[in-house]
């Protein structure tokens, strides 16, 4: 038998290091602290950009297989899929240019009214294509990662649009890549329009509804919304440009016994399988200042009752 | 050497082949697949693998830092998965040296409470912080991982089962 057949270093007997329970003591205290850090202070976000691009390329290695497999079932797929996509596009593309015809002499109309009426030039995004990478594993949030980041100048809070409609909201920038927070995720909140009335409201994801969907709250229950009426964003909140179709309306329950009424809605845009997407510069930095709240009017004092 | 009857002599285990396996599981971990809240977790399955097994070599620290990758990876609360696998690995640190002399199927119903326990815990955390509720359906993802005990001690232990000394039958 030869001499490394067995394991023939003795166990350390009395140079033991510190105990389990003391390891368990500090780094779960480091855990917490760090889970801390990260939901109340925002403190860690280094750390996460730096690990984040240390791990890009292992992310990039485990990627590889399942794009590869992707990409073969593409090829498979083969032509007659390509071709009814091309004529699809086709179709498609000659809807939209007899639109498009339309929209340039409508912009021009609008510029000259616009002049003539002296308003504020309507707001243009720049925006930039990035691609999904994956989606976050994690099952308590609703949230994929694009592969452009603070080096490709993404900016925290950019809108984030697929070509259906509004996706998302980028909601943290490393380097290399960004995570983009979905609108179906309980924490995202968007101001939306209701195009048919052109009333108002605040849309909130809704992930506990089948599936995604999203949920449009304080409506009073006897407010003016129909099943399929589309939702756009309203742009006034600074961060989305107006316009940009969000979801549209599937389902209202009206109850006798509550002041709201509850509306489901279904997102427009492919919040489970978005590949390729642009993200939108927020608009906030094309606003213009804010009136100055130093010198608020002040309203008359009401006379003292006799 | 104390063990189980009937047992093989192992061979010393191999440093670089404890890291390998343990990148490959984070790798699996890393597959874009979606979210899929049964799936089981290969990195914490391969983790109180090796702390049962080297309790030596691999720890509550090296736990603690795999952990923290999972986090920026998953894009999760940073910290969640960290205190999960420190836990995890205390505990198999707690059994490692009883789980050895079950035999391998009973070793897996013994490593279940483990992967449950690091399963709500983290569950318990996302709870508090406001996270969505994935459903009952994670419950399976222990499971699985207890399921896949015995196939995970067949892989990483078969380098250690080679011949001590190779000849024409056996070449391994």
């Amino acid at each position: 038998m030869t001499l490394g057949t067995l394991d023939r270093s003795p166990p350390p007997f009395f140079k033991q290091g510190p105990s389990a329970l003391s390891k368990l003591m500090l780094f779960s205290t480091l855990s917490l602290f760090l889970m801390v850090a990260d939901t109340r202070f925002h403190l860690i976000q280094p750390v996460r950009a730096v690990l984040a691009t240390v791990l890009y390329p292992v992310q990039w290695l485990a990627l590889q297989p399942v794009h590869a497999l992707k990409n073969s079932s593409d090829y498979v797929s083969g032509l007659n899929q390509a071709q009814s996509d091309s004529e699809q596009a086709g179709r498609k593309l000659a809807l939209q240019s007899l639109r498009a015809g339309q929209v340039e002499q409508l912009t021009q109309e609008n510029n000259r009214l616009r002049q003539l009426l002296a308003l504020r030039e309507q707001l243009t995004a720049s925006v930039m294509a990035a691609e999904v990478l994956y989606e976050a594993a994690d099952p308590y949030t609703r949230k994929v990662i694009i592969g452009k980041g603070q080096i490709q100048s993404v900016e925290l809070g950019s809108p984030v649009l697929d070509e259906s409609g509004v996706l998302g909201q980028v909601t943290r920038v490393h380097p290399l890549v960004s995570e983009v927070t979905l609108v179906v995720d309980r924490d995202l909140v968007i101001p939306v329009l209701n195009v048919r009335t052109g009333e108002r409201s605040v849309a909130y994801g809704d992930p506990a509804a089948l599936g995604s969907g999203m949920e449009l709250r304080f409506m009073g229950s006897n407010s003016d919304v129909q099943p399929g009426d589309l939702l756009t964003t309203s742009g006034i909140d600074g961060v989305y440009p107006a316009g940009l179709p969000v979801a549209k309306i599937s389902r209202i329950e009206r109850r006798p016994e509550s002041t709201f009424a509850k509306i489901y809605c279904v997102p427009l845009a492919l919040v489970n399988g978005a590949r390729h997407v642009i993200v939108v510069k927020p608009v906030s930095g094309q606003m213009p200042p804010r009136p100055d709240a130093a010198a608020p009017s002040v309203p008359a004092p009401k006379r003292a009752s006799k | 050497m104390i063990m189980r009857s009937g047992q093989q002599l192992l061979l010393p285990a191999n440093p670089v082949f404890i890291g390998f396996s343990l990148i490959a599981a984070l790798l699996l971990d890393m597959l874009p697949l979606g979210r899929v809240p049964w799936m089981p977790d290969f990195l914490a399955l391969v983790l109180v693998f090796w702390a049962v097994h080297q309790p030596l070599r691999v720890g509550i620290g090296l736990a603690f830092v795999f952990g923290l990758v999972v986090d920026v990876h998953q894009a999760s609360l940073l910290g969640q998965h960290a205190l999960s696998y420190t836990a995890l690995s205390f505990f198999a640190a707690m059994i490692h040296r009883r789980l050895l002399w079950f035999t391998v199927p009973s070793q897996a119903l013994q490593v279940l409470p483990l992967f449950a326990v690091a399963h709500g815990l983290e569950l318990l955390i996302r709870m508090i912080g406001g996270g969505i509720f994935p459903g009952w359906i994670m419950l399976l993802a222990p499971l699985a991982e207890s399921l896949l005990w015995p196939v995970v001690s067949v892989l990483l232990l078969a380098p250690q089962r080679r011949a001590p000394d190779r000849d024409e039958n056996r070449p391994l």
